[in-house]
């Protein structure tokens, strides 16, 4: 069997798993807000995620991917920025570690008196509103 | 011809249906772990978990903007803000007080935070909340106490 040949019998399964895949994990959220889950809100679990204890991420932190975008895109410059800012420093979308050197440079394009890693340390500390 | 399409197509979609289930199954116990950590909170802290990004971005910024940053996102806090939502309200009046550089500004919006929040009408409440807000400010200016508070100005009504 050719190299070529083999590739034709494969590539349809491999597609298959990665398109059953990725509609499997959108069809989650789609069919939450067929269902109503009015207390489960993006907004609302990003808030949870924040109030957490910034040193236990939650082993669910991947999950908050889709509820990042939606939260960010209904923010306007600079709120989305310092929003940037916080989950950088509380390491929201990177499974909850800290994003120093992201925090710093979005710290930096805000033009902010202070990005040092001290300053950004301590932010992160006091992040639990 | 048909058969031989239908044979081909057959074995793709099992595997389109059993990664369908592999990909909800998993992205389902995610989010089962955040619905179960919502439900578990009282009906307040339920209530306002969606205000909570807000208050982050607001406190962040408290905690190391530059004075410009901070009087544009107090302004539009207070637009913002409900009169109902008064400790709110009165928490953005103190942040103003302690870093606005004119003792008789000062005094007027230390006014406002006390018709805001009556509680705060006490100095000695009013003096402890500005203390907590001055040591969650990690730069100049508002790390310190204001005149009005630390000097014998008039007490607010």
């Amino acid at each position: 069997m050719t190299r070529a040949r083999s590739f034709d019998l494969v590539w349809p399964y491999v597609a298959a798993a990665a398109l059953g895949y990725l509609l499997g994990s959108l069809a989650v959220p789609a069919f939450a807000a067929l269902a109503g889950e009015s207390s489960s809100t993006p907004l609302a679990r990003i808030g949870l995620a924040l109030r957490e204890d910034p040193h236990a991420p939650l082993v669910a932190w991947p999950a908050l991917e889709a509820d990042l975008r939606t939260v960010r895109s209904s923010l306007v410059s600079p709120e989305r920025e310092v929003f940037e800012l916080l989950l950088a420093v509380r390491g929201l979308d990177s499974g909850g570690k800290s994003d120093w050197n992201h925090a710093e440079q979005v710290c930096r394009s805000l033009a902010w008196p202070r990005c040092d890693r001290a300053a950004l340390e301590q932010l992160k500390e006091q992040s639990r509103p | 011809m048909t058969r031989t399409l239908a044979k081909r197509a057959l074995g793709p979609l099992l595997v389109l249906a059993v990664f369908f289930l592999i990909g909800y199954a998993r992205a389902s116990s995610e989010r089962l772990e955040f619905a179960q950590a919502i439900a578990a909170l009282s009906e307040t802290d339920r209530a306002t978990l969606g205000s909570v990004p807000r208050r982050g971005i607001v406190n962040t910024i408290w905690a190391l903007g530059s004075e410009d940053a901070i009087k544009k996102m107090l302004r539009s806090e207070l637009d913002r803000l409900p009169e109902a939502e008064g400790a709110a309200r009165a928490r953005a009046f103190v942040r103003f007080g302690i870093i606005d550089s004119n003792p008789d500004g000062q005094a007027a919006v230390f006014f406002q935070a006390c018709v805001s929040d009556p509680s705060l009408c006490d100095r000695a409440r009013l003096i402890a909340a500005a203390e907590r807000e001055t040591r969650a400010r990690l730069v100049e200016p508002g790390r310190h106490l204001p005149l009005y508070l630390t000097s014998g100005h008039p007490q607010v009504p």
